[in-house]
């Protein structure tokens, strides 16, 4: 009675992968896509004579470890072709205040310790600590993966073992760099990233941090030539080879369950459509929404409403008509900061917290027309940042005063000229992200990864906390985490267990 | 045992932290999980950019036989309760069926943003040749006709960190509605920039909105219209054409000011030349949506054979069909034509709304309206809007929702 074998919905980076990676396997499977576009935020939109990447900053996307996926292998095994530009350095970051300081960061580890220690005198061996502890944190990751999971660990050579991958999966950023004796401006360098996960180091787990920062550092950071949407086409191209079917404009309105709960099939355009299994893009709040009140579990429900929100983010994006050297800039990556200390830059985020311009003509060049460039702003937006009470006729407005006052900023920061050269500008708000992805306030990250609700606790609690039948969830509210690499590691994931499933008839 | 090399870190909060979680849970009241439209994010989102409107003709204004205005108000019989508000220069995606048509075409706002809250929509309509849909709104709508319409869409907006704060609107013909728009959102304080209108028609008589516009310039002096007639004279009146040298007369001096041009496409033609004499940069003129495609093989980089008949095989969400195609003709007009509903808003190659799979098969998009993304043209995905087929074509159209 099952039209497909599986039935994918949304095509963002996790649901692009899962799909793929099912279809390679040979399994018929339909991807569902509300929007015109595959990708979600992996997109791209046009204005005048420039084409602008929407959210993606940088690819981490090499691991320090061959047993560890990586987008790369993903996309090798897949044999998806798409051609990435990497950075040489990791950040350029300017920090305001009176211990305020303007630093370039290389990346490559020996480079990325180097820069560090220029920077902050006599924190060499705490950066090479953290790579160590990367390295050890794969290795633990790699000892669970083997044991098959948290029931087949021993749990002595764990804590044996492992020991220092229970401390950093325990503790936030802020709790080891102080553990390491780190210097307050070594530690706000090594913060620089925290915006990426979302959380202030205060509450950003270490393990989760550290992880990231090594895959950056180590990978170089890169950027797909054609924009995100050429990633999402290209992993398309391999889809529709093995035989797989997408089909835009087609929003899932219902979840279709049996009398067991267990999930058998989608609502879309109107028709029932039946499965063997479904992988959820979509995260589990709009699943339950979609679902009949009394398939949806207790268990399930009740964690959706303990989560909080992940981050979104306000954008401004810039076509410029003069080129990137016209204007003064040399960097990919600018992170400017109110304050030094991270936590500081979270509190005080609504007057000046952080915000990161892109130059995208740095890692490509040819990225506009010659004679062009492109700057794009982002700020983040925790949930409950933007104005609740903001009207419609107030939001152009709002959205103005917002891309002058970082303009301005940077501006003068720089001592450059920005607005004279303005020739296209579009800003995105949470608004713009709740618009197009249909998440709750617009989050992008998913969930926020802190406390209780961390990545490890994440995988430990899976298989307890997803009780739908033939159901699993991949992309940012998944196992790992927001980001790019994350959704399609997840997607991978949840598609091989949903084969292995499918192989033993489950 | 391994050696710690951060000894000061204790394990514990690991096991607290599941723990913790358990506990988390646990404690959250029972309650369903709140809707999308619960969140305030959403709600706004929702607000600006409803899926579709729901619309009813509550005024029908005429201007001339050849030329209405239709007035709508929000539809709450069939659940549109008000209107989304816009910026200023926006326009309508309109969708209209009844027993003897169906068609979608995408129409300027000529009211005020400010009539949106009021619960108002204006647009004009002008009586084309051959125009399937402006003909047929002018013959048959009436007051409580109804009709579905998309959020306000484009960016034919005057964005105060991009543009000069003058500018001036080069206009032919119906092109004045976004300006009648823009008009009204400076008088009633919701856009700030000077407006020059330099309005180009045939006859006086033909240049709609003109006494209503020159009487708002006189309590409004930010907003100023000069019209220019070319088959007549008229005192307080141009004559001739929308030159370079009237253009230079009516600027600011010594200031940058932005062009806004909105108006047919011969009129584009016309104007593009002679705007390349004033030499200014790019940012600062603006071109208002092309316009349906027609004519592709007065194109010199064409190479089709214009009277050839083709077939498209249709995909569309697991359903196949074939339709008839004729090379002079957009693919969307095709599928229009065969009586299938296919995305589409801007007609002209710029919102990326109808974006589709060429899966096999070869066709031709004039220069004028590319506007795909680059990896679009890379992995063979069209614009039928503005696609031509030069062969048999085999195409992945998404259902139109």
């Amino acid at each position: 009675m099952a039209n497909y074998d599986v039935i994918v919905v949304g095509a963002g980076n996790g649901g692009l992968c899962a799909a793929t990676t099912c279809a390679k396997a040979g399994y018929s499977v339909l991807l569902l896509e509300k929007h015109n576009l595959p990708g979600g935020c992996a997109t791209s939109f046009v204005r005048g004579r420039f084409e602008f990447e929407p959210s993606l900053h940088e690819l981490c996307d090499e691991s320090t470890n061959e047993r560890m996926r990586s987008m790369n292998q993903i996309y090798a095994d897949l044999g998806v072709k798409e051609t990435f530009l990497r950075e040489e350095m990791l950040y350029r970051v300017i920090a305001k205040g009176p211990n305020g300081y303007d630093h370039r960061i290389k990346a490559t580890k020996e480079g990325f310790i180097e820069s560090m220690e220029e920077a902050a005198p006599g924190c060499r061996q705490q950066m090479e600590t953290l790579f160590e502890l990367n390295y050890l944190f794969d290795a633990a990751q790699i000892y669970m993966d083997d044991c098959g999971g948290v029931s087949g660990m021993n749990p002595v050579t764990l804590l044996t073992k492992y020991g220092d991958f229970i401390r950093a999966a325990g503790n936030s950023i802020d709790k080891l760099l102080d553990a390491l004796g780190m210097s307050e401006k070594a530690k706000s360098l090594t913060n620089t990233y925290w915006g990426y996960l979302g959380d202030p180091p205060r509450d950003l787990n270490a393990m989760h941090f550290i992880s990231l920062l090594a895959a950056y550092v180590e990978g170089r950071p890169s950027m797909p030539y054609d924009r995100s949407h050429g990633m999402s086409l290209a992993i398309l191209k391999v889809f529709q080879e093995c035989g797989g079917e997408i089909w835009y404009n087609s929003p899932v309105t219902e979840f279709l369950y049996d009398d067991s709960g267990a999930a058998i099939g989608v609502v879309a355009n109107g028709e029932a459509i039946y499965s063997k299994k479904i992988i959820s893009n979509i995260i589990p709040n709009n699943v339950m929404n979609l679902s009949n009140s009394k398939f949806v579990k207790k268990a399930m429900r009740k964690l959706a409403n303990a989560r909080t929100l992940g981050m979104s983010i306000q954008t401004v994006y810039l076509g410029l008509d003069c080129s990137m050297e016209e204007l003064g800039v040399d960097d990919y990556s600018v992170f400017v900061m109110g304050d030094p200390d991270a936590n500081v830059q979270y509190d005080r985020r609504k007057d000046m917290g952080l915000y990161i311009v892109n130059c995208l003509n740095k890692t490509i060049p040819d990225a506009s027309p010659d004679g062009t460039c492109m700057l794009f702003f982002t700020i983040p937006s925790f949930d409950g940042d933007f104005p609740a009470d903001l009207k419609p006729q107030d939001y152009k407005k709002y959205k103005n005063a917002l891309a002058e006052k970082y303009i301005r900023d940077y501006e003068e920061l720089l001592g450059i000229d920005i607005r004279s050269h303005i020739e296209e500008i579009s800003v995105a708000t949470p608004v713009t992200f709740a618009r197009y992805l249909s998440t709750p306030n617009g989050s992008i990250y998913g969930y926020m990864s802190q406390g209780w609700d961390n990545v490890v606790n994440r995988v430990v609690f899976k298989d307890l906390e997803n009780k739908v039948k033939n159901m699993k969830f991949c992309g940012g509210h998944s196992l790992r985490g927001d980001g790019y690499p994350s959704a399609f590691i997840t997607g991978e994931q949840m598609a091989n267990e949903t084969i292995a499933e499918l192989k033993e008839g489950k | 045992m391994a050696k710690s090399m951060i000894p000061k870190v204790p394990m514990y909060p690991f096991l607290l932290g599941a723990v913790k979680r358990v506990v988390a849970v646990l404690k959250t009241p029972d309650a369903p999980v709140k809707n999308l439209d619960d969140y305030p994010v959403n709600r706004l989102a929702n607000e600006l950019h409803p899926d579709r409107q729901k619309l009813v003709v509550d005024k029908i204004v005429e201007h001339s036989p050849d030329l209405k205005t239709f007035v709508f108000r929000p539809d709450d019989t069939r659940g549109t309760n008000r209107l989304a508000y816009f910026a200023a220069g926006s326009y309508l995606s309109i969708h209209y069926t009844d027993e003897n048509i169906t068609f979608t075409r995408p129409y300027s706002l000529s009211s005020s943003p400010k009539k949106a809250l009021r619960d108002h929509y204006c647009i004009t309509v002008k009586r084309v040749e051959n125009g399937i849909a402006s003909n047929y709104m002018l013959d048959h709508w009436k007051v409580g006709t109804m009709l579905t319409a998309s959020a306000p869409l484009g960016d034919f907006t005057y964005e105060p960190l991009r543009d000069a704060s003058h500018v001036i609107g080069i206009v032919g013909g119906s092109g004045i509605t976004p300006f009648r728009s823009m008009a009204y959102a400076i008088a009633d304080g919701d856009e700030d920039f000077d407006l020059t209108i330099l309005y180009g028609s045939r006859t006086l008589k033909d240049a709609v909105f003109t006494d209503e516009l020159k009487a708002l310039s006189e309590t409004c002096p930010k907003v100023k219209l000069v019209n220019i007639l070319s088959e007549e004279k008229a005192d307080g009146c141009e004559h001739g054409f929308i030159t370079a040298d009237l253009i230079k007369a009516n600027a600011p001096e010594g200031e940058d000011y932005s062009l806004f041009l909105c108006g047919p496409q011969v009129m584009y033609e016309f104007a593009d030349k002679e705007i390349a004499k004033l030499g200014l940069r790019q940012k600062f003129i603006r071109h208002e949506l092309f316009g349906e495609y027609f004519h592709p093989e007065k194109d010199k980089d064409y190479k089709g054979d214009i009277g050839a008949e083709f077939t498209l095989t249709v995909k569309m969400a697991g359903k196949t069909f074939t339709v008839p195609a004729k090379a002079d003709t957009s693919i969307l007009r095709s599928l229009e034509a065969a009586g299938t509903e296919a995305p589409n808003q801007c007609r002209s190659g710029r919102c990326g709304w109808c974006h589709a799979q060429l899966l096999s098969g070869e066709v031709y998009t004039p220069a004028r309206v590319e506007g795909r993304r680059m990896a679009d043209l890379e992995y063979g995905y069209i614009h039928p809007c503005c696609s031509f087929p030069l062969s048999d074509l085999t195409i992945d159209v998404p259902p139109s929702m």
